[in-house]
């Protein structure tokens, strides 16, 4: 609908073009309220079985199917927690989950910026194959990978050992592409500088490049350790031993063991996003950061 | 110290600071450098210019050491330097983008060079704050690149370059990434520092007014190969050949072809407008296509015709401040760009009379090359 907004100076103009503000500043205030609805209601569906997995946490059994539900568990019962820490092997799945995430994390970042800057910027025969053969491996399925992959592992002896679970995630490639296109960013002329300030080739590696993508590392780091702590396939299959067992492993098991145990579910499961928040709220800056510099980048 | 090889010996000593024998630079097919031969003078200004992809930047780039060359040799202060690491070969380079590094303050990126050296603390601090004086930059030591300004941080690249001391330094476009009126401040700076510091310099650039106002001597280049080497004045009035004419100078030389031919028992240069070219018929040159050049400023406008003018039309009139740029056509279908002072009133579509200033035709050979006859000294 078109509005005719009287000239300037026309009799009872000053009326109009006020009344005319009112309606404006209406249709700017329902708009607003139309999407804070609709941002309340998705953050709801986000939020609620994360609260709903919480509060199933601090209730026994018996409170956790009474109708209707109580919204605050006040007062919380904690023995879901104490029969966890008490009575399973989580401190243990803990341990063994932030050691391999942790290891494969540090070392994945590590030589995956190695390979990315050798990729990038050396001047290497056979360069392009390999890029190539590393693009076609990120197409590959896990599942059409586990069978030889255990073969090999078993073959070496390594089943039932940590190594069993640090080894293989090291040869996955998304690193590699990763760090190589954040290298390729860098002018050429920079290593070059270094070159000519005597810098050999690990010396450019360490001194320019590592600092200045750090954020890409930080956006690795993060991948990895998120993808590592959440692997569960790889790590059922690689190891059989109760010490080895890592956190995804660990609270599966729980159900087979001891009935339906929704209480202890839920605690098991508030306590495994522990770590992960922490690193995540650690990282976040350096993570967000470089999320919107990509995004903004001319 | 590296120890140089006993068959590295420079042919001439140490008399070049940088001396280029037969360098060629392949890339797989294609030629980048196609044998280079140039001798550089210790503290020499030296221009490389010539259009994108002629080879300055690589020829640049072989003599600090971050490109391997093909063949020939390269020799800095007199030492064979083809098997150097850059860092051994005592050059600097100043880069196009600066390539300062962006983690580190301006004190460090200016220190870094001499602490890769393993120069004492205090030595590197001293330096540093001798270049950053001397460079009007010792308020921004402990700022990081970002926070510069490119005419900073272009100066902050030259400290970069200044504070190792090198025997020579290698500037590869350092000027195409500031606006054009902090161009020209700092091609005026970067020339008094030269003047200051003395060093051998060996600049790269494709703006011709930077190399004729900053060489001792210019090397032209294009498709690999040097076309003409020689003081800005004679690549300016005696171009080896028709691409240094057409190249150097803005607006650039009017080249007009034509034949030699007898004619009455005579050798002249027939072409879309009258040329007497002076000694023409005691040149070794055969009757044929040839081509002559004529400056844009020795094109002069006559007021009536006399024998030795013939007419125009002024097609397009463009002012340039100081001159004027006027596009003249001729009989021929030949089109004329005449350089006047501002002072002179012409408009589009007048007539006019034009005359050669005596001694101004270059006249070029089939093949391209400059017959030197008939020129102005």
């Amino acid at each position: 609908m078109s509005v005719v907004v009287p000239r300037r100076g026309a009799p009872g103009a000053a009326g109009a073009i006020a009344a005319e503000h009112a309606r404006s500043r209406r249709r700017r205030r329902l708009r607003g309220l139309g999407k804070h609805a609709f941002l309340i209601v998705v953050t709801f569906l986000l939020v609620a079985p994360f609260y709903y997995v919480i509060l199933a946490s601090f209730k026994n059994s018996t409170e956790i199917f009474t109708y209707p539900p109580k919204l605050l568990p006040i007062p919380p019962f904690v023995g879901n927690y104490q029969k966890l820490l008490g009575d399973t092997g989580f401190l243990r799945w803990m341990f063994n989950t932030l050691f391999v995430a942790g290891t494969v994390t540090l070392i994945k970042v590590f030589v995956d910026s190695m390979a990315g800057y050798a990729l990038a910027k050396l001047d290497l025969t056979g360069k392009r194959l390999i890029f190539v053969l590393m693009l076609i491996l990120l197409m590959v399925p896990l599942g059409a990978l586990i069978v030889p992959l255990w073969a090999l592992v078993s073959a070496m002896g390594l089943t039932n050992t940590y190594l069993a679970l640090i080894l293989p995630p090291l040869a996955n490639p998304l690193g590699v592409f990763l760090m190589r296109q954040f290298i390729l960013g860098l002018p050429r002329d920079l290593e070059n500088a270094g070159r000519l300030d005597g810098l050999t080739e690990f010396g450019i590696y360490r001194r320019i490049v590592l600092p200045l993508i750090k954020p890409g590392l930080v956006v690795l780091a993060v991948i990895i350790f998120t993808d590592q702590f959440m692997s569960f396939v790889w790590p059922l299959i690689a190891t059989s031993s109760d010490n080895l067992q890592v956190l995804t492993v660990g609270v599966a098991a729980l159900r087979s063991h001891g009935g339906a145990d929704y209480g202890l579910w839920s605690a098991a499961a508030v306590m495994s996003l522990v770590p992960i928040a922490v690193f995540f709220f650690v990282l976040q800056r350096q993570f967000l950061a470089r999320s919107l510099a990509g995004a903004l980048k001319q | 110290m590296t120890t140089v090889p006993s068959i590295g010996e420079s042919t001439s000593g140490a008399r070049y600071a940088i001396e280029i024998l037969g360098v060629t630079k392949q890339y797989g097919k294609v030629t980048a450098l196609g044998g280079v031969d140039l001798d550089i003078e210790p503290g020499e200004f030296v221009v490389l210019l010539g259009p994108s992809g002629c080879g300055k930047s690589t020829l640049l780039k072989i003599i600090a050491g971050l490109e391997e060359l093909t063949e020939g040799e390269v020799y800095i202060g007199g030492r064979l330097a083809n098997y150097l690491k850059p860092s051994a070969r005592d050059v600097a380079m100043v880069f196009q983008n600066y390539a300062l590094y962006p983690h580190m303050t301006v004190r460090s990126n200016l220190g870094f060079p001499l602490k890769m050296a393993g120069r004492p603390r205090d030595e590197v601090n001293q330096k540093v704050e001798v270049a950053a004086n001397l460079l009007q930059i010792a308020s921004e030591l402990d700022k990081y690149p970002d926070e510069l300004s490119g005419g900073q941080r272009q100066r902050v690249a030259l400290g970069r370059a200044i504070v190792r001391e090198p025997l020579a330094f290698l500037m590869d476009e350092p000027l195409s990434n500031l606006d054009a009126l902090l161009r020209v401040q700092m091609r005026s700076e970067l020339l008094r520092l030269h003047k200051r510091v003395g060093r051998t310099t060996v600049y790269v650039t494709h703006d011709q007014v930077e190399a004729m106002t900053m060489a001792d001597r210019v090397v032209v280049m294009r498709g690999g190969l040097i076309q003409q080497i020689g003081p800005p004045d004679e690549v300016y009035r005696r171009p080896a050949n028709r691409f240094v004419a057409s190249f150097v100078g803005s607006p650039p030389m009017n080249i007009l072809d034509g034949r030699i031919e007898t004619a009455d028992g005579s050798r002249r240069f027939s072409g879309p407008i009258p040329v007497d070219v002076p000694g023409l018929a005691g040149m070794a040159l055969d009757n044929g296509p040839a081509a002559i050049g004529i400056r844009p400023e020795e094109l002069l406008l006559v007021s009536a015709g006399t024998d030795d003018s013939f007419p125009a039309v002024i097609e397009l009139v463009e002012p340039v401040g100081a001159d004027i740029f006027l596009s003249a056509a001729v009989p021929g279908g030949a089109v004329l760009t005449i350089r006047v002072d501002a002072e002179t009133r012409v408009a589009e579509g007048q007539s006019v009379h034009v005359r050669i200033a005596p001694g101004a035709t270059r006249l070029f050979d089939a093949g391209g090359d400059r017959i030197p006859a008939g020129e102005r000294a």
